[in-house]
């Protein structure tokens, strides 16, 4: 049991970022269609189950980044939504710019050679 | 900071948790129709489709158990499901949770009643502003100078302060005067009055007080004023503060009371005050006589110039910032001061004083030590009894749990659980503790002695709660850790291997055994305090009064000194009075005295000629009597020598006395008495002894044995004091004489109150009222140790046979016989029991001296005492054993062994 929260732990940070941005583009969503989403853009390289994605989405909404709204999904059933708040949209440019620098400063120590020619 | 959000999230999940788990459900449900949905798209059956979903996905009941562990607080949740499982186990074996929450409930039940009371005494503030700041100050006699007296503020030992006497207003003026330490001092005495007027004269109870009284305890008056220092003068005008009592019950609540004049032992007083219901006066503890007036002090002149009369208690107000002892060290080194100016009155005379609170209780506080002690053992036994028990059911569900460990639950969560049922159970045993502590609580206030300070504010309050609450989660600590710790340990392969109960458990064997040892020493600590309360009330009970306290009621009549001016004219009262009340029917004798024994009395020195005193005033000290010739048989004490006193012994005749043996043997080397001559003191008139009476113990049995002189009360030069106390024989039951009396006394003068009331008898039941009380919770105790102790033996025996029933079995198969068995298994009982009597009598020893100042001439070391009460653990414990190990003769050696 334990093991299994630090492996959603670690993944947390990204995938968080993830749920953030693709809320960010699309819009209202629920929780299948977010994984769809994720997974289309990793190229079917991430596959999400519910143990990992909804746990994230709880965090979520704890944090007051994420809001849910019960809703009919396109084939008309009850589906729970989730949006962007305000503290989400900070969030996410907040994330996406340490992400970017992290991201900089990995690739710089990953191939220092390409920086010194 | 997000992490706070978080938390206030959480907090608000908890209250929704339910609902959040079935939406939860809900969304969970349509993730997994959306994917089953693309899969059947993809050409897959529906069942395909739902298998290939669900493989996807994960399991659900996994990612329920992950969004949980996020929402709320997984540990609140785990412990309500604790408690629910908690719930569930207590309630399929009721009978061990009945056992279990009774025996905590004697355990805590008992420690609450005896809590409220050392609560209400001991620990809560006294009613005053700033109680802290008040204190108690007190002369004493020192025999080797001032420069040995010892610190004893806060001594253990209850009769303390040895050569301890009330303060001489002559001193106490000089402190108020002198004394920097404290912002107010003020003097009391207990005083009695009179009260006549309106309806039937009453003996009002009062205290005589200095003008700085209620301003020291910081209580106002709840209309009117208090004294001015003017008042408090001898020539002062004479003013009166009442009780809210007194103005209820007397005066009818009367709103315009203040400025009435009343009638105190025939002297008119203004009433200028009347204190709230609620004000304790400073005399009033330890005592159920309602304090109802307040006069000044008033020292005459002659009082205060008199530095060797001691006759006051002191109350005084330390200044902000002062610790009790610079305020000691001041008030010390002043004594020192006073002894140089007043070196004949003062020598050897020191001065102390500790905080009001401890000097209140100071007689108390070490029985009541000690009580909260013994009780605390119960509470342990209880504890030990109950770890039996839940270590019993443990092994039992070693299996389970081993399966459990295997299956991977955490050793953490399985402890916990055990723990959590001993939280339940300790929770049950805490409240049915307090309802019954709530019950003895009652009972215990009404059969406790009324000299117990404070006792009428017993009750059940925050702090008792907060100790049900303490002692309620001390006993899981106690009794739940060993069994959970035992299963934390067990392994999972050697407990699924090992189904076979032939080997034993030696580990838990082992505990239980110490358990058992403990829980036989600690009911033997109880039992020989017990055997010690009782031994020590026997030797008290059968120690001779010398004069028979059956049939004879007594009461006091006091002459006030406006009308009955002269020691003849009270002497014409009680004559006169005797004379009625002699023709009255059932009535046997009559007696009348300064004081009949056990209501007080006077003492004096004594100068025989020809024997040269040993003592350095050159003097002897008797206890005297003033008394008429019916006096000896009112009382029983039979004459051994010589004559009784007589009518003819008369003011204008020889100078009398009757002695008790007492005397011959201390003073004349136990010589003939009659026709020796003494007096009281040189210059006073010399009497001549007639008469030998037995030995009495004029002041209870406890008090030592005197030397008594009785002189005659018609001889009124020979004595200062007053006569005040009559009394009557009676052939059937003296209470029924009271009206008749009180007729004759008003047939004499209608303005005189019967007071004081009692027989003998009852007297003397209140005389060992405190030693009945400890000695009744002490063996009220021992019999739940007793108790408890029982039911542990038999349920260490009986399990130990459940466990060894193979063995058993073997052995009879081999030919054991039935017997034998018995004296195998009890044998081993009665090792532990033995181990466990001595641990509990070294223990005992141990205790001891806290209880030897309780004890009446028995030593706390006394022999056959601790030898009775091992004897009687041994009997007890061994009927016990015995009867759990008869379940070993009954074992059928083929079923025995058919078990294997």
């Amino acid at each position: 049991m334990a093991t299994d929260t630090d492996k959603t732990d670690v993944l947390q940070g990204t995938l968080a970022l993830m749920i953030l941005k693709t809320l960010h583009t699309l819009g209202p969503l629920h929780g299948y269609g977010i994984a769809r989403r994720i997974e289309q853009v990793s190229g079917d390289a991430l596959h999400l189950n519910q143990g990992t994605l909804y746990p994230a989405l709880v965090r979520l909404e704890q944090q007051g980044w994420v809001k849910p709204r019960w809703g009919a999904s396109d084939n008309n059933r009850r589906a729970k939504f989730y949006s962007l708040t305000p503290r989400g949209e900070r969030q996410l440019a907040a994330e996406t710019d340490r992400w970017g620098r992290v991201a900089a400063v990995v690739e710089r120590f990953l191939h220092p050679a390409d920086d010194a020619s | 900071m997000t992490s706070v959000r978080v938390w206030l999230a959480r907090i608000g999940e908890l209250w929704r948790g339910r609902r959040l788990d079935q939406e939860l459900d809900e969304e969970l449900e349509h993730h997994l129709d959306r994917l089953t949905d693309d899969f059947l798209r993809g050409g897959m059956t529906r069942d395909d489709a739902r298998r290939f979903a669900r493989r996807e996905l994960g399991g659900v009941l996994h990612t329920r158990e992950l969004v949980r562990d996020r929402r709320g607080f997984p540990m609140i949740d785990a412990f309500r499901q604790d408690v629910r499982y908690a719930v569930r186990v207590l309630l399929r074996t009721r009978s061990f949770t009945l056992v279990a929450v009774l025996t905590l409930a004697l355990g805590i039940g008992a420690n609450a009643a005896i809590f409220s009371l050392v609560d209400a005494v001991m620990l809560r503030p006294l009613p005053y502003a700033a109680p802290d700041r008040l204190v108690s100050i007190w002369e004493a006699r020192v025999k080797a100078g001032p420069a040995n007296l010892s610190t004893r503020g806060t001594s253990f030992s209850g009769k303390a302060d040895p050569g301890r006497m009330p303060v001489a207003p002559a001193n106490f003026v000089e402190y108020r005067r002198d004394l920097q330490a404290f912002s107010g001092m003020a003097g009391v005495s207990g005083s009695s009055k009179n009260l006549t007027g309106s309806g039937s004269p009453e003996r009002l109870i009062g205290e005589e007080v200095t003008h700085e009284y209620f301003d020291v305890l910081g209580t106002a008056p709840s209309s009117g004023r208090v004294f001015s220092a003017a008042e408090d003068r001898p020539d002062g005008h004479p003013v009166v503060v009442i009780s809210d009592g007194l103005w209820r019950r007397r005066f009818g609540a009367d709103p315009r009371m203040l400025a009435q004049i009343v009638s105190l032992d025939s002297n008119p007083y203004e009433v200028i005050g009347i204190m709230p219901a609620a004000f304790q006066p400073a005399t009033g503890f330890g005592s159920t006589d309602a304090v109802d007036f307040w006069v000044p002090a008033a020292y005459p002149a002659d009082l205060l110039a008199n530095h060797g009369d001691h006759e006051i208690r002191v109350v005084a107000r330390l200044k902000p910032g002062v610790s009790t002892e610079a305020a000691r060290a001041e008030l010390r080194a002043y004594t020192d001061r006073l002894a140089t100016a007043y070196p004949q009155t003062n020598t050897g005379i020191t001065a102390d004083l500790r905080p009001l609170r401890e000097d209140v209780i100071r007689d108390v506080r070490l029985s009541l030590m000690v009580l909260l002690v013994a009780v605390g053992l119960i509470l342990l036994i209880a504890c030990v009894n109950v770890a039996n028990l839940l270590i019993i059911r443990a092994v039992s569900k070693r299996h389970e749990v081993a399966v459990r460990f295997a299956l991977g639950a955490s050793r953490r969560r399985v402890m916990s659980e055990l723990l959590t049922q001993s939280a339940v159970l300790a929770a049950l045993g805490g409240a049915a503790g307090l309802a019954l502590g709530a019950w003895t609580q009652g009972l215990l206030v009404r059969v406790a002695p009324t000299s117990i300070p404070r006792l009428q504010s017993v009750g059940l309050d925050s702090h008792v709660f907060v100790f049900t609450a303490l002692a309620a989660l001390a006993t899981v600590v106690f009794f739940g850790l060993v069994p959970a710790w035992q299963v934390g340990r067990a392994r999972p392969i050697e407990a699924i291997k090992g189904r076979s109960r032939s080997v034993t458990d030696t580990g838990v064997l082992r505990w239980r055994s110490v358990l058992m040892v403990s829980e036989v020493a600690l009911s033997t600590v109880l039992l020989v305090g017990a055997g010690l309360m009782i031994k020590s009330f026997l030797t008290l009970n059968g120690v001779g009064l010398g004069f028979m306290p059956d049939h004879v009621l007594a009461l006091n009549i006091a002459l006030p000194e406006t009308r009955y001016k002269t020691a003849d004219a009270r002497l014409a009262f009680y004559d006169a009075l005797a004379a009625h009340v002699a023709l009255r029917p059932g009535v046997q004798s009559v007696a009348f005295a300064n004081r009949l024994p056990l209501r007080g009395g006077w003492g004096s020195g004594v100068l025989i000629d020809g024997v040269p005193a040993a003592t350095p005033s050159g003097y002897l000290d008797a206890d005297f009597q003033a008394v008429n010739p019916g006096y000896f048989a009112t009382l029983g004490i039979p004459l051994t020598r010589g004559r009784l006193l007589t009518a003819n012994d008369r003011k204008d005749t020889e100078a009398v006395a009757v002695v008790s043996a007492e005397f011959s043997r201390a003073f004349l080397q136990g010589g003939d008495p009659i026709g020796r001559h003494f007096n009281r003191g040189t210059g006073l008139p010399l009497i001549t002894i007639v008469g030998v009476v037995a030995d009495v113990r004029r002041d209870g049995r406890a008090a030592a044995l005197n030397p008594q002189v009785f002189l005659s009360a018609a001889q009124t030069t020979l004595y200062p004091v007053r006569l005040a106390d009559f009394a009557v024989r009676t052939l059937g039951d003296p209470r029924s004489l009271a009206p008749a009396i009180q007729q004759d006394v008003w047939a004499i003068d209608k303005e005189l109150p019967l007071t004081n009331v009692r027989t003998l008898d009852e007297i003397l039941f209140q005389k060992v009222a405190d030693r009945r009380f400890q000695t009744l919770l002490f063996v009220l105790f021992a019999a739940l140790a007793l108790m408890l102790a029982v039911v542990g033996i038999y349920g260490v025996v009986a399990y130990a046979v459940s466990q060894r029933t193979p063995e058993i079995g073997v052995r009879m198969a081999l030919g054991a016989n039935r017997g034998r068995i018995l004296r195998w298994i009890v044998g081993q009982a009665i090792g532990l029991v033995t181990l466990g009597a001595v641990a509990g009598l070294a223990g005992a020893f141990a205790l001891s001296r806290y209880v030897a100042t309780l004890l009446f001439e028995v030593g706390p070391t006394n022999v056959p005492t601790y030898a009775l009460a091992a004897v009687v653990l041994g009997v007890v414990a061994l009927a016990s054993a015995v009867l759990a190990g008869r379940g070993a003769t009954k074992v059928d050696p083929v079923v025995a062994l058919r078990c294997e």
